[in-house]
């Protein structure tokens, strides 16, 4: 019998109580996994918007909660455009609204026609909408799947009736479950004359990035630009409470996951302490027994973690038929969340067994095996 | 001039007191089982037979005095785990086997760590469930033995690591007649192989079947 063995034998003799440990250990892990995939795919999605139509750089409103909050007027978009180092801009409105109880949160961009070429817009099917035409839209191509549109077709939104002249592709979830329309069509149903949400602006060949947006930023003090998704939260504070409340569920999953590996160990720990006592009247030195506890600890943690990896895999794929998440949520598989799973599988075991192990350890021998 | 061989077991005015010095388990006791001897060590209960069985196992260390081992002086040994594992063979009277694990796997269970292959373990482990009657149980539980089986068990298991002296606490204490011959008939088989054999019993019977007796009471040896 190998030590592998040994430890098997011991987690597997123990049934119930080794499953209903792993299965907290699961509990914790689906979370982590589920929120993690979640708040990184929820991450890709806000971010792509960032970098639509091969732009450099967005800029935003500093300081908003949600970057769809966003206001600049078009005087600032002109200022922008004014800066020697500025190739292109594409100012952009984004308007919000709720088609039904499946669809709560659609988006409508506003934009001129002849600049959906700039925002990385290839209209697949159709044609674009015309400036001068306030009923024309053009749908992204999941939005016009998932609702069953096509060319030609009548589409309202809220009290706003539209005609589908064209079907679009960005390549991105975000925009690709959009729709289009005249950029001064959706300022008047939005009531926001001359706003724009977003700017994205792309530089002049050899020009410095950077020092193009230090000069902008310095331009214009109440807006932000935004290169990279480490610094969305500057421009998006929801993304920082999502990673913040996944933090705090790891943290706690940790805790749950520790506490259960924990209190299963000191159990088996006092009910075997005669055992102990055996094993080292024949030989066994304390690291050997404080080794075979904390491998149960790990053994139990790694079971419950393969259960959860798998529970939080069937999570995702039951999140994606949430009304509230269409055309936001775009499950993107990670290596690093499932590397952070285990990583927290060994914290719970190392958390949860070290003590049990040390006082295993620890027992005198012959106090060991005098215990009732 | 060859030196005498050293005593397989000896103690030296060995003193074991617990609870601060209230109970004063062994007063002064001095033994010595010679190599190749089977000693019976008796006595009423709680006159320290056991007590003084567990400092020559090296689980327990005296208050004063020394005790030897083959030779060694066991305060002076730094790792007791391993003078356990080498040197010692343990039988105690309730068995403590692993239930959850087979009669094979209970005796391969004390080899672990021991420099055996896992060939070598599970060969040996298989040898001697044969040498105390149980090559067709090696499959079994404890919980699925019979008292003697259990205790033939627990001595070969004892026995895995080929200890130099084999320290049995009243082995047959719970066990029927037939029971008792049987375990007896295989300790004394076993005097060969071994340096010493030190038995606790308060039971004459078995005390008959060693070459020597030494009786207890209150802590010494009369």
């Amino acid at each position: 019998m190998s030590f592998a063995e040994l430890i098997w034998r011991n987690i597997t003799s123990r049934s119930v109580r080794s499953l209903l440990t792993a299965a907290a250990v699961a509990i914790g892990i689906t979370t982590v996994v589920a929120l993690g995939v979640l708040t990184h795919s929820l991450k890709v999605t806000a971010t792509s918007v960032l970098k639509t139509g091969s732009a450099d750089f967005t800029v935003a409103q500093e300081g908003v909660s949600d970057v769809l909050y966003s206001a600049m007027d078009e005087e600032e978009v002109s200022r922008i455009a004014s800066d020697p180092g500025v190739d292109k801009v594409v100012g952009v409105l984004i308007g919000v609204a709720q088609l039904d109880k499946d669809h709560p949160f659609f988006l409508r961009l506003g934009l001129p026609p002849g600049q959906l070429a700039d925002f990385g817009v290839d209209v697949v099917d159709g044609r674009p909408y015309s400036a001068d035409a306030p009923d024309e839209i053009i749908l992204g191509y999941r939005a016009a799947r998932d609702l069953g549109k096509k060319v030609g077709d009548d589409f309202t939104v809220e009290n706003d009736s539209y005609r589908v002249v064209g079907i679009f592709r960005t390549g991105q979830v975000f925009g690709d479950s959009a729709s289009m329309l005249s950029l001064s069509q959706l300022q008047a149903e939005e009531r926001k004359p001359g706003d724009v949400t977003l700017a994205f602006v792309r530089v002049k060949e050899g020009q410095d990035v950077d020092a193009v947006r230090k000069r902008i930023e310095q331009a214009n003090p109440e807006l932000a630009t935004v290169r990279t998704e480490s610094e969305f939260g500057r421009v998006d504070r929801n993304l920082e409470l999502i990673k913040a409340a996944n933090t705090g569920a790891t943290i706690l999953a940790l805790v749950i996951g520790a506490v259960g590996v924990s209190n299963t160990m000191m159990m088996s720990v006092f009910e075997r302490t005669r055992e102990f006592g055996v094993l080292r009247a024949v030989g066994w030195s304390r690291l050997r027994v404080l080794f075979m506890v904390l491998n149960e600890g790990f053994l139990l943690s790694f079971i419950g973690a393969a259960a959860g990896c798998l529970a939080g895999y069937l999570v995702v794929q039951a999140l994606q038929d949430v009304p509230a998440l269409r055309g936001v949520f775009n499950p993107t598989w990670e290596a690093g969340v499932f590397g952070r799973a285990l990583a927290l599988a060994f914290g719970m075991a190392l958390v949860g067994a070290l003590y049990p192990a040390v006082r295993a350890a620890r027992l005198a021998p012959i106090a060991a095996l005098r215990h009732e | 001039m060859s030196r005498p061989a050293p005593p397989a077991i000896e103690t030296v005015d060995v003193v074991k007191t617990f609870d601060g010095g209230i109970i004063r388990a062994l007063d002064g006791v001095s033994l010595r089982v010679e190599a190749g001897e089977f000693v019976a060590l008796t006595g009423p209960s709680g006159c320290g037979k056991s007590t003084l069985l567990h400092l020559i196992a090296g689980l327990d260390s005296p208050t004063s005095g020394a005790v030897w081992v083959d030779g060694q002086e066991l305060g002076r040994i730094r790792d007791m785990d391993a003078f356990r594992r080498r040197e010692v063979g343990l039988v105690f009277q309730l068995h403590n086997l692993l239930p959850h694990l087979t009669a094979l796997q209970n005796i391969e269970v004390a080899m672990l760590g021991n420099g055996f292959s896992h060939k070598e373990q599970r060969q040996r482990a298989q040898e001697l469930l044969e040498a105390v009657g149980l090559g067709a149980k090696a499959k079994t539980e404890p919980t699925r033995l019979s008292g003697g089986e259990r205790q033939r068990l627990a001595i070969a298991r004892a026995l895995a690591n080929r200890p130099r002296v084999l320290l049995a606490d009243e082995p047959t204490g719970n066990l029927d007649s037939e029971s008792v011959d049987r375990v007896l008939k295989l300790i004394s088989g076993l005097r060969d192989s071994l340096l010493a054999v030190l038995l606790v019993t308060h039971d004459a019977h078995v005390a008959s079947m060693a070459d020597r007796v030494v009786r207890m009471r209150d802590g010494r040896v009369e």
